[in-house]
């Protein structure tokens, strides 16, 4: 109970930041787009004539597409958007835990410094998983409606958002208890969160580089930092209902996770306020 | 059982360059007022936020109820007030106690009807539903003395109670110290108001560059040994011969006689021979000095136990 309050204070300190309240404003417009203004007349069953805004289509379109398509573009925004602004929103909760006369009140009561820092971290995860699946399961549940198609995968692809944030923030954690310094510790984030791509491409870099230890240092950056683009991957292919083929991605960056959230609380319990 | 027991208690910065605290024992009984004074600097929050597990002491040992202070558990027995604490100004009163009350393991029932009573007791009442952002400093600090009374506690460290309260509210924290004393809290106090101070705590100790240069009752403190003052009913002639007489050093001032004696017995000899005279009377007092006074008595020489 103790523990959780710091989670529902943390969740209470996001939700009062204008940021989310933005991203539930977009979420909801999405929510609003597809039950008003996108309009489907099934044909045959597996065939229909799709109007957005009045214009219809010139020909039918498998409504498998149309879901597909759909959904599909509501995870890249999430995926894409929703973390960008979800790190952007939270940058600042680890440091303002740090500050003068804050830190000395949490400390003060009876919770351990990483219940305290885990209660944080989790209050975090709380508010961006409420505002994305706010847009998941309400668009997809207009969507299921509207194209009788129940697509379950679409909801899996929710938590790999989530994990991806997740596994983000607990760098920006160990960034923000290290720096305390919330602009810096998004900028650290942003750099690993846009290196991913580049690293899956590492064999062709390294074709363009001389030693041999070039090799192993980006092996090595590929195997510990987190692998964002291959959890945007895992997220279309939870979308699409196809196997999922990169599971050691999830895996690798689980781990990556769990070593800043172990770093963060030896470093958190170390220090003097 | 003592409330809080250290021993040897230090706590260097920067490798030893900066002393904020060094070899601090003290023994504060239970449901005493304890109060720590110094200067800025001096090491006495410094000592707050090593008991309370804030800042991690160089070395030393300390125990709060007989629990060493790295357990975490026996905060669940102490209220806390930070100096120039910060509560989530999106809050109202309410909620910070709300919050604050459940991290201390406060039951949701109890909180329910203890918020309202403490809020009252804080003068708050008015305010219950109010974002603390539009809170005075004063009111600021009236919420957080609530939030280190809202688990109950057995022991309370408070860091500067009465910043930036009026001399009303002060004299309105006092009477809750006193109260809190009589319902057998122990009170460990940091304060620059000493007038205060003197008002209500029992024990306290000085710090002066992270050293304790003195300890003692406030009584202790305040009394001037072998010294007492007079009062009388035009007994100025008399006093004077008899004074000059036994050879004791006198001075007055407003009607107030002040004499330096050996001891009790000529103590005593002075006013057998001022009654022998018919002189009236009308008060023997021992000599007190401010707590003020001796303070700066004390850090300006030095004295005291650390020299």
């Amino acid at each position: 109970m103790k523990f959780l309050a710091v989670v529902q204070l943390t969740f209470r300190e996001s939700f009062a930041k204008k940021t989310f309240m933005g991203f539930l404003g977009i979420s909801t417009f999405i929510c609003l787009l597809f039950l008003f203004a996108l309009n489907l007349d099934i044909v045959d069953g597996a065939q229909s004539y799709i109007s957005i805004f009045g214009q219809e289509a010139d020909q039918l379109i498998d409504l498998q597409k149309i879901l597909l398509g759909l959904e599909g573009g509501v995870a890249v925004l999430l995926f894409t958007a929703g973390i960008f602004l979800s790190l952007f929103a939270t940058s600042n909760l680890i440091p303002s835990l740090l500050r003068q006369g804050s830190i000395d009140l949490l400390i003060s009561k009876p919770l351990s410094r990483t219940q305290i820092l885990l209660g944080r971290y989790l209050g975090a995860i709380s508010i961006v998983g409420f505002n994305i699946f706010y847009l998941v399961i309400f668009s997809w549940l207009i969507i299921s409606i509207k194209t009788t198609i129940w697509n379950f995968g679409f909801l899996f692809a929710g938590f790999a958002i989530i994990l991806t944030f997740a596994i983000l923030f607990s760098l920006m954690t160990l960034m923000g208890i290290i720096t305390r310094s919330g602009p810096f510790s998004l900028m650290i984030t942003y750099l690993i969160l846009f290196i991913s791509p580049f690293l899956l491409q590492r064999d062709a870099i390294y074709a363009l580089l001389s030693a041999k230890i070039y090799g192993y240092i980006l092996d090595g950056l590929y195997y510990f930092l987190p692998r964002t683009a291959e959890l945007g991957l895992i997220t279309q292919q939870f979308v699409r209902g196809i196997p999922v083929t990169a599971w050691s991605a999830a895996l690798t960056s689980i781990i990556f996770a769990i070593v800043m959230l172990a770093s963060s609380s030896l470093i958190f319990s170390r220090k003097n306020f | 059982m003592c409330a809080i027991q250290t021993s040897g208690l230090t706590k260097y910065y920067s490798g030893g360059k900066v002393k904020a605290l060094e070899d601090f024992t003290i023994n504060v009984e239970k449901g005493q007022i304890f109060s720590l004074l110094g200067p800025n600097g001096a090491g006495k929050s410094t000592f707050v936020k090593i008991m309370l597990g804030i800042v991690h002491p160089t070395r030393g040992n300390a125990t709060i109820l007989d629990k060493n202070i790295r357990d975490y558990s026996v905060h669940s027995n102490i209220g806390y007030l930070a100096e120039n604490h910060r509560f989530p100004e999106f809050l109202t009163a309410k909620q910070v106690l709300y919050y604050y009350g459940k991290m201390s393991g406060v039951e949701k029932e109890v909180l329910d009807e203890k918020i309202p009573q403490l809020l009252k007791t804080v003068k708050l009442q008015d305010w219950i539903n109010v974002k603390i952002r539009k809170y005075s400093k004063g009111m600021l600090q009236r919420l957080g003395l609530a939030q280190a009374l809202i688990n109950d506690p057995e022991i309370l460290f408070l860091d500067e109670p009465t910043d930036g309260i009026d001399p009303v509210g002060r004299r309105e924290v006092r009477d809750l110290l006193k109260l809190l004393r009589e319902q057998g809290k122990t009170i460990f106090l940091n304060s620059h108001l000493l007038s205060e101070v003197e008002l209500v705590s029992d024990q306290a100790a000085i710090l002066k560059n992270g050293r304790m240069i003195e300890k003692g009752t406030i009584e202790d403190f305040i009394s001037v040994k072998q010294q007492y003052q007079l009062k009388l009913e035009n007994g100025q002639q008399q006093i004077n011969s008899v004074c000059q007489k036994l050879n004791i050093p006198m001075t007055s001032q407003n009607g107030m006689y002040t004499v330096s004696i050996e001891d009790d017995a000529q103590l005593n000899h002075l006013i057998d021979q001022l009654r022998e005279q018919k002189t009236n009377i009308q008060a023997v007092i021992p000599r007190k000095i401010t707590l003020e006074d001796f303070f700066i008595k004390v850090l300006e020489t030095g004295e005291g136990m650390g020299k």
